[in-house]
């Protein structure tokens, strides 16, 4: 368990949650893609949390990106919804330009 | 040894859930597949000591898989039939553009020279991390909380139906509210 | 009455005699045709006032002056000469026109309207005191008589009998323009009086310049045969300006000039004796006369050579008073023959034996007048005619010899006339009648009235040359010096006369006929002066075809082809050039023209272009959708990492 590996293991994590957002129409399906990037990154900072500085410090970080991610989650679906009800539909196609 | 191994169980675990979460055909089931991701994940943060990060990632992601479900079946309906859903745009930019960074992540992580460990980790980690955020980080605390309630004000906001100004006007001034069921009961 | 308004009256009067027969004619000729009712109206209320007029000016004498040209002002005066002239002559004009008016004429408006012109032009040349009045006046006389002569201008031969005699007297009046030159040039003035006094050879000039015109206008020799001619005209016409007016004028001027001729040494010489010859031979070409009117034409050239011959011996007196008479006889005696042509058609001598018979009235008042002209005791022609012989008597013997040869053929043809309409008609005299126009066979009441008025003239006029009468004249003319003739003269004249006339009565008369074609004078002329002229004029006209006519062409042409020539090098050298020049100068603007829009233009156009190429570009990444933001974000995140680590 070297932190290359560990990175690597991330790196792989976060692409696919980079392939998911950028391929996925659906909104809800974009927000998991998102949500495994998030989930790649935190790997990646316990990585280097654990093999380069394992302050306490640090582990607040992780907070603060699960924060972030919480914050995420919870804007996404309320901008979800709300699109839902304006556009009638939850595809990230229909949500294009502003008017509406 | 063992460790390397159990990583490495954890991590395709992750990865593959990861990977289905795209390529299953019900909402149910990618959600789940989500979950078992973040499980994973969260796992692999016990083998880092990370007891207490590990756990609350766990189990917040589990409640949010949850939450996300619902949200699904919602907006996209049960599919009983479990259908072949492949709704993606894009596909061969994206996995272009995915193969891409993470070339470009992997090679990062393999050459570049990282510095040594520069300490060690406290015996209790979580009282050490309950101590960094009482004492020196309370800044970050006391800046996530607020971004939090607003958060929560923010959502509520943004996903109320009819407010009361939908109701009363824009000053609050209508005699009657205005509510597609007459009655008084906001509906 | 103050003199101021005695003058007043006298000068209104004097404008009145000029000027009312001047527009009252004007105003009928004008008029024309639509005028004849009124014509006979007009023209005798006109005359009348003329005749009113011409006695006051004769008793009140203005004078008056208006400027004409510059330094030539237009003078009227009435002095003791023109007192007498002018009240005979209204009063004959009024008799004639009465006698035309009952007459009747064709297209009275124009015959009365030219008529009362030529009344006007006289009184003005009878009043002129300054020589711009005097030609105007006379070459008004002289128009007015070559329409009068071509009255009945559809008779070809009238209006060349017209034209002859307006060309004659016009040429004589050349001598007027040639005495008014002179006077200038002498310094003398254009004042009557004041010829006289012209330094002395302008002054031989003048006075031959004037005689050239008097006798023109009064038929004296060379110019006689115009007045035959004049006779075609209607006879009113000859009784007014032939008899009484426009010859006596002839006769008028050399009375008023009688000073002038007498300072220059030759003038009144030559006068007196063109006078006597004229008076002789006229009187010869008189008897031989078959024309009542020819003879009578005659006749006046020879009376007046009377009156020429007292303007030359300087005897005014005797001259005046013999023009009075002798325009009352001659105007009586035309009017006569008039009335005889237009009753009988014919005024040839032996048809009208015995026309007397018919109209007795006629007959008589001719036979007055016959007699006078005779110069039978006691009828004026007799005793003006002695005073006239009695100044040439002292001028020089032979003058009284040939006035009285003249006087003794002034008897032989007036009784020629009378004896030939007393004489008993024959039975065929109707064949000879209406043989130059038809006749009426009618003499008007009207018409027979001028004719006792100035019967009564001819016979009483000579009282002018008697002592009572006569010296009251010779006061007002101030020639009380003038010869006056003697008893024995009066006498011997009476005599002849009687003799003459009894011997015309009881003998045949000689035929002369060298005397009968008026001596011939006028084929003489046109061969003397006339076709000489002619054919100068027309040789002058060929050399000016020939030589200037194609010089001035050849220079014109040569001009041409100067300026052709100039044109064809304008053309190619400067016109070519500037085209040229304009031609570089639009090719030189495109030149500019295309540089800016290839170069400068282009340029410009470009940098447009891809700064909106750059927008359109830029907004390409804005699509709306969200999957191709984090592709956008992915890339520029991945670049920026790159970046920095490369940098650091």
């Amino acid at each position: 368990m070297t932190l290359q590996l560990v990175l690597i293991a991330a790196a792989a994590l976060f692409c696919v949650g980079l392939y998911g957002a950028l391929s996925q129409q659906v909104v809800v399906m974009v927000m998991m893609g998102l949500e495994l990037m998030l989930n790649g990154v935190i790997l990646a900072a316990a990585a280097f949390w654990w093999f380069l500085a394992p302050t306490p410090d640090g582990q607040v970080l992780l907070l603060v990106v699960i924060a972030a991610m919480t914050v995420e989650m919870a804007m996404g679906f309320a901008v979800a919804t709300l699109l839902h009800r304006s556009r009638g539909s939850d595809m990230t196609d229909s949500a294009t330009d502003l008017s509406g | 040894m063992l460790s390397t191994i159990v990583f490495s169980v954890l991590a395709v675990i992750a990865l593959a859930s990861g990977i289905a979460v795209f390529r299953v055909d019900s909402m149910a089931r990618a959600t789940y597949a989500l979950a078992v991701s973040f499980v994973a994940v969260g796992a692999l943060l016990l083998m880092f000591d990370l007891d207490y990060i590990g756990v609350i990632t766990i189990l917040m992601m589990v409640m949010e898989m949850a939450i996300m479900a619902i949200y699904m079946i919602m907006f996209m309906g049960m599919n009983p039939a479990l259908m072949p859903m492949s709704m993606v745009h894009n596909k061969r930019w994206s996995a272009i553009l995915a193969v891409g960074t993470f070339l470009l992540l992997a090679g990062g992580a393999l050459l570049v020279p990282w510095p040594a460990r520069s300490g060690s980790p406290a015996t209790d980690l979580t009282a050490s991390l309950g101590e960094a955020i009482m004492g020196s980080k309370m800044l970050v605390m006391l800046t996530v909380s607020p971004i939090l309630f607003a958060t929560i004000v923010a959502a509520l906001v943004l996903a109320n139906p009819r407010g009361r100004y939908d109701r009363w006007g824009d000053d609050l001034q209508r005699a009657r509210p205005d509510d597609p069921q007459q009655g008084g009961l906001g509906k | 009455m103050s003199a101021a308004a005695v003058n007043a009256i006298g000068v209104t009067s004097l404008w009145l005699l000029v000027g009312l027969p001047a527009l009252g004619g004007i105003a009928l000729c004008i008029t024309g045709q639509r005028a004849n009712r009124m014509a006979v109206p007009v023209s005798l209320g006109t005359a009348g006032v003329t005749v009113v007029s011409a006695f006051v000016v004769a008793f009140s004498r203005p004078a008056v002056e208006v400027p004409f040209l510059a330094g030539a002002p237009f003078g009227l005066a009435v002095d003791g000469l023109s007192a007498m002239i002018v009240p005979t002559v209204a009063v004959v004009t009024l008799a004639v026109l009465v006698f035309s008016a009952a007459e009747g004429t064709e297209a009275p408006a124009r015959f009365h309207g030219l008529m009362l012109i030529f009344a006007a032009a006289v009184a003005v040349t009878a009043t002129a005191t300054t020589l711009p009045a005097l030609l105007f006046a006379w070459e008004i006389m002289g128009a007015m008589s070559y329409a009068l002569i071509g009255f009945r201008w559809r008779e070809d031969f009238r209006v060349t009998a017209g034209l002859t005699a307006f060309i004659t007297t016009r040429t004589g009046d050349l001598g007027l323009y040639i005495a008014a030159g002179a006077a200038l040039a002498g310094g003398a003035g254009l004042g009557l009086a004041n010829l006289a006094a012209a330094p002395s050879p302008w002054r031989d000039l003048i006075a031959a310049g004037i005689l050239m015109a008097a006798f023109g206008k009064a038929a004296q020799l060379p110019f006689s045969f115009w007045l035959s001619r004049a006779m075609e005209g209607p006879s009113p016409v000859s009784a007014l300006l032939h008899s009484a007016a426009m010859v006596a004028m002839g006769g008028y001027l050399l009375l008023r000039l009688a000073p002038l001729l007498e300072i220059t040494g030759w003038a009144g010489p030559t006068a007196a004796w063109v006078g006597a010859v004229t008076a002789l031979l006229l009187g010869a070409v008189a008897v031989a006369q078959r024309d009542l009117k020819q003879l009578l034409a005659a006749s006046t050239a020879a009376q007046l050579g009377f009156v020429v011959l007292a303007a030359g011996i300087g005897s005014v007196a005797g001259g005046t008073a013999h023009l009075i008479a002798h325009a009352s006889t001659k105007a009586l005696l035309f009017l006569a023959a008039g009335a005889w042509l237009s009753a009988l058609g014919t005024k040839q001598l032996s048809a009208l034996r015995g026309a007397a018979h018919r109209w007795p009235l006629v007959g008589v008042t001719f036979a007055v007048g016959a007699l006078s002209l005779a110069g039978v005791v006691p009828l004026s022609l007799w005793a003006t005619k002695d005073e006239v012989l009695a100044g040439a008597l002292e001028a020089s013997p032979l003058l009284y010899v040939v006035g009285l040869a003249a006087a003794a053929l002034s008897a032989a043809y007036a009784g020629k006339a009378l004896v030939m309409v007393w004489r008993r008609p024959l039975s065929n005299a109707r064949d000879e009648y209406d043989t130059e126009q038809p006749g009426t066979r009618h003499v008007g009441g009207w018409e027979r009235i001028p004719l006792v008025v100035l019967a009564a003239g001819a016979a009483l006029s000579g009282v002018l040359a008697l002592p009572p009468v006569g010296n009251w004249l010779r006061g007002e003319l101030g020639a009380q010096s003038d010869a006056r003739p003697g008893l024995l003269e009066l006498a011997g004249s009476a005599v002849l006369a009687l003799l003459v006339l009894g011997l015309v009565a009881w003998k045949r008369m000689p035929q002369l006929s060298w005397a009968e074609n008026w001596l011939g004078l006028e084929q003489a002329t046109r061969v003397l002066v006339v076709t000489p002229v002619l054919s100068l004029s027309e040789r002058l006209a060929c050399f000016d075809d020939a030589v200037l006519d194609r010089g001035i062409h050849a220079v014109a042409r040569e001009v041409v082809r100067g300026t052709r020539g100039l044109a064809r090098f304008d053309d190619r050298g400067l016109d070519a050039a500037v085209t040229a020049t304009a031609r570089a100068g639009v090719r030189a603007a495109s030149v500019a023209g295309a540089a800016d829009t290839s170069g400068v233009d282009a340029a410009v156009e470009a940098a447009a272009r891809t700064a909106r190429l750059l927008g359109s570009a830029a907004r390409r990444p804005q699509t709306g959708r969200l999957h191709q933001y984090y592709a956008q974000i992915t890339v520029v995140l991945a670049v920026a990492v790159v970046l920095l680590l490369v940098v650091r």
